[in-house]
């Protein structure tokens, strides 16, 4: 599913502004299709963390930065072992 | 089930503040997007929230204290939650994550990280290797009577060479031989595969078999019912002399003890009775003058 701006912002309940400091800190990094951003399910999913961690977990704007930049390394690390254990095709 | 001041492990007494510091050491360490691979993370956050959701509302707090609701706590509608971790990594359902965020950062350092690779898919090759042979599937026409009493058969194999198979008395159709290590050789040091022979027992024309015995059909001559005589029978072990008493009838059934398959069952013996090819004349005559018995009416079941 691909959101535009205003149907992203209706679907997570957050304002113009909260996305704008989320772009600019780039917690959200939005896919680009011809000169409008596309937001994903990821997008939405990673939203609703953020919203979280800041909220509900009290961690605050550097403790989310940090948070999601280890956790983007820790899924990239999943998806290369995940991928190791698949082995490679034979041949 | 727990209650949800045993869950955040707080005394009925905590205030606000307690609870909310509670829930906040729990849930840092219990939110599922910051446990990627673990499973149960999300069953304990889930508690851990509806706890929290229920003690941090004074109102729905009230309520419990007072027995009104139960740690559940008057159960909204929960919609199934999709955490973020479900579109990063390997979990991502295709198209729906974003690459962007996903970085490989963690292992650029690693020198070399595709020898590293090399070397694990190396061994992993060597791993099958090293696995025991393939099992090879054979099948096997035995004739009735080696199925019976038992017999070993050659098996010529494709690479020209041949196996003896031994067959054991009484095998049936569809049974399975199995000879160790006569399969594949492994590729490494895994000891060869099993040959698995299928095995198909072949019809006789005369000896059927019924469980552990035989039956065969067997004809007679009338004279031979009528005044009874010594035959020779076949048996799966060879002919055998069977004395048929007189006045036997077509039909009747004799059985030879310990003659049926493997030496377990029996052998019966049905008799036919069969006329002469030729009717000759001497019989002829004698049954033109011959009057059989007034009660003795082959059809007599047959009158109503």
């Amino acid at each position: 599913m691909i959101l535009k701006r205003t149907e992203f912002l209706a679907r997570t309940h957050i304002d113009e502004q909260t996305l704008e400091t989320w772009l600019s800190e780039q917690w959200l990094v939005p896919l680009q299709e011809t000169e409008a951003e596309a937001f994903t399910d990821a997008d939405i999913a990673r939203a609703q963390l953020i919203h979280e961690l800041n909220h509900e977990l009290g961690v605050n704007e550097a403790g989310i930065s940090v948070a999601l930049h280890l956790l983007d390394q820790l899924h990239g690390l999943r998806r290369a072992v995940y991928e190791l254990r698949q082995g490679r095709p034979r041949g | 089930m727990k209650s949800p001041y045993e869950i955040l492990g707080v005394s009925k007494t905590a205030s606000a503040d307690d609870i909310r510091s509670a829930y906040r050491k729990l849930a840092k360490k219990l939110h599922p997007d910051l446990n990627p691979g673990d499973k149960k993370a999300e069953e304990r956050f889930k508690e851990v929230s509806t706890a929290n959701d229920l003690l941090s509302d004074n109102e729905k707090r009230a309520k419990f204290d007072a027995g009104v609701i139960d740690a559940a706590g008057n159960e909204k509608p929960q919609q199934q939650r999709q955490y973020y971790r479900n579109y990063a990594g390997p979990n991502a359902a295709r198209g729906a994550s974003n690459p962007n965020y996903e970085s490989a950062s963690a292992f650029s350092d690693f020198e070399g990280m595709d020898d590293i690779l090399a070397q694990i898919y190396a061994q992993q090759a060597q791993a099958r290797r090293n696995a025991k042979g393939a099992d090879v599937r054979y099948h096997l026409n035995i004739p009735f009577l080696d199925a019976v009493t038992g017999a070993t058969q050659r098996l010529n194999l494709p690479d020209g060479t041949t196996i003896d198979v031994k067959i054991p008395a009484g095998i049936e159709t569809g049974r399975i031989i199995r000879l160790k290590g006569k399969g594949q050789a492994s590729q490494g040091a895994g000891g060869p595969g099993d040959a698995l022979v299928e095995v198909s027992v072949l019809a006789h024309p005369q000896f059927i078999r019924v469980g552990d015995d035989l039956l065969l059909e067997l004809p007679v001559s009338i004279k031979e019912a009528a005044l009874g005589g010594s035959v020779k029978v076949p048996t799966a072990t060879g002919a055998v002399m069977l004395n048929i008493p007189a006045g036997s009838n077509a039909g009747t059934q004799l059985r030879l003890k310990g003659k049926g398959v493997a030496g377990r069952g029996d052998q019966m013996v049905k008799l036919r009775i069969v006329l002469p090819n030729r009717m000759d004349q001497q019989l002829n005559d004698f049954l033109k003058s011959w009057t059989p018995a007034a009660e003795d009416d082959p059809r007599k079941e047959f009158q109503s």
